[in-house]
């Protein structure tokens, strides 16, 4: 048995796939424990996992951990360059230095055999790597974002690079080698042909999707079950909040009175009356609803785009910012959905393209091609497996290292 | 207008007006006429351009101009700061130029 260390950012989306591996890994046995610099309500927490929050050592930051949060409001409203650098100067970096001191005493604490870092929480693999500790990644969407910036944006490569090894120098680690992911095991959460990668680098793992985090949210199943016209499923994420009102004007005006029911995850209290077609609640238990739903319509966020092609639904996504469009462009490929730009979304447009999604067979012929890559990419078995295998494998190789 | 154009200079009036024809196209012309667009747009900011209409953008450039332009290469050299100023006054004297 073995000890595993989440080191997580204070983003819902990246930390729910770790949540369900993590369910899986102490259901085999293991220990584990999740570390991140903002408190996880209880409820999130697989039974027998514990979430560390290193309270005494980041009671400094709170006032920068509060701006870091209250910036990725602006994110919908920036360009594309302008979230480039709000992600990394203003996001990943701070979030990184500030959450060294804590996951650094935790970790001497604890002793975790491996310590798995969210891709954009570099703090992780950065700890793991000064204390000799095997790290493992974890990319809960399409790598590649950026794009081949080393190549296509050499002045935008050579300032990523910058930021990261200046990270690194602040805390002694010099040198060309960046160490803020793990070079030996990467997962990613969605199939290799979903993400259009040939050739991947070896350490690179596509598992598909994983699921199985706990979700106890209340959902009202009979109202839905007398909805008799099709069922589309709208998500706008835990983020985004500045723009959520005007999203689902937009949507009330597409679809009030139109022969849909529109199933939507986001607070009620934003309009005092929704039409009849509407049923909304703040959280819903997105797994179990999905496998009743026709369509969804969301912005991109992964862990929706996810649960989507699991259960072979065509897609309306309407990107807004950070890796919205790259992702967009991958559900355009893989012909499971249509892509509109929130920015140029037109009533008209938004209205035709679902009820094309919905009367067109062929978005959900490719949906459901997605979807056997992902039931194919293994889930939460593989990961599993990954992991104990790698935990293994460092174990035998330690008196080497 | 999308074949490769004569090789009369444009003054920078015309290549404005040519912009904003390209911009049009690439955006819609509802979105436009919401926009005041003058030679200080910048476009990611003011004209809310992402990298797939900077990308169609690009191509009716190409198409326009031919390879006496290389937009996508000049584009590639900057850094964030640049393309996050850039603006149409910019890019029109890069074309005044180039030409």
């Amino acid at each position: 048995m073995a000890r595993f260390l989440f080191v997580v950012p204070p983003f819902f989306g990246h930390i729910s796939p770790t949540l369900s591996i993590g369910a899986s890994l102490i259901a085999r046995g293991h220990e584990v424990k999740w570390l991140g610099i903002t408190p996880l309500a209880a409820k999130h927490v697989p039974a027998g996992g514990e979430y560390i929050l290193p309270e005494a050592e980041l009671a400094d930051y709170q006032e920068e951990i509060a701006r870091i949060l209250k910036r990725q409001d602006d994110g919908p409203s920036c360009s594309g360059p302008e979230v480039m650098k709000l992600a990394l100067e203003e996001t990943y970096i701070p979030i990184a230095r500030l959450m060294m001191p804590g996951l650094s005493n935790f970790v001497d604490a604890w002793k975790p055999d491996v310590v798995i870092n969210d891709c954009i929480t570099f703090a992780g693999a950065l700890c793991a790597h000064i204390k000799g500790i095997p790290s493992v990644t974890t990319t809960p969407v399409p790598p590649d974002v950026m794009g081949d910036t080393a190549n296509s944006a050499p002045k935008i490569f050579e300032w990523q690079q910058n930021l990261v090894k200046g990270l690194q120098q602040e805390f002694g680690v010099y040198g060309d080698d960046i160490v803020i992911h793990s070079h030996k095991l990467n997962m990613v959460f969605t199939s290799q042909a979903f993400a259009g990668f040939d050739e991947p680098m070896p350490h690179m793992k596509f598992v598909g999707p994983v699921k199985g985090r706990p979700n106890e949210a209340p959902f009202d199943w009979e109202r839905l079950s007398k909805a008799t016209t099709p069922k589309v499923f709208v998500s706008l994420g835990t983020l985004l909040v500045d723009i959520r009102k005007e999203f689902f004007q937009k949507l009330i005006t597409a679809f009030e009175n139109q022969p849909v029911t529109i199933i939507a995850a986001t607070n009620p209290d934003i309009f005092e009356v929704w039409p009849d077609n509407f049923i909304v609640n703040g959280f819903v238990p997105q797994t179990e609803l999905m496998p009743h739903m026709d369509a969804v319509i969301c912005h991109g966020g992964f862990n929706t785009v996810n649960d989507t092609f699991t259960n072979g639904l065509p897609m309306l996504i309407t990107p807004i910012a950070y890796d919205h469009f790259h992702t967009a462009k991958l559900i355009e490929n893989s012909g499971a959905g249509l892509s509109i730009r929130y920015k140029r979304l037109r009533i008209t447009d938004l209205r035709d393209t679902v009820f094309e999604l919905l009367q067109n067979p062929k978005y959900r012929e490719a949906a459901i091609k997605v979807k056997e890559t992902f039931i194919a990419a293994g889930g939460n078995d593989k990961a599993v497996q990954l992991l104990e295998d790698f935990a293994e494998t460092e174990k035998v190789l330690e008196p080497l290292n | 207008m999308d074949t490769v154009a004569s090789t009369a200079k444009l003054n920078n009036d015309e290549i404005f007006d040519l912009m904003k024809q390209f911009i049009t196209e690439v955006i819609g012309e509802e979105f436009v006429e919401e926009m005041d667009i003058t030679p200080e747009s910048s476009f990611t900011k003011d004209l809310e351009m992402d990298s797939i209409e900077i990308v169609s953008f690009s191509e009716k450039i190409k198409q326009h101009f031919g390879d006496q332009i290389d937009f996508t290469g000049w584009l590639s050299s900057m850094d964030l700061d640049q393309l996050i100023d850039l603006n149409l006054g910019t890019i029109i004297n890069y074309i005044q130029e180039c030409q």
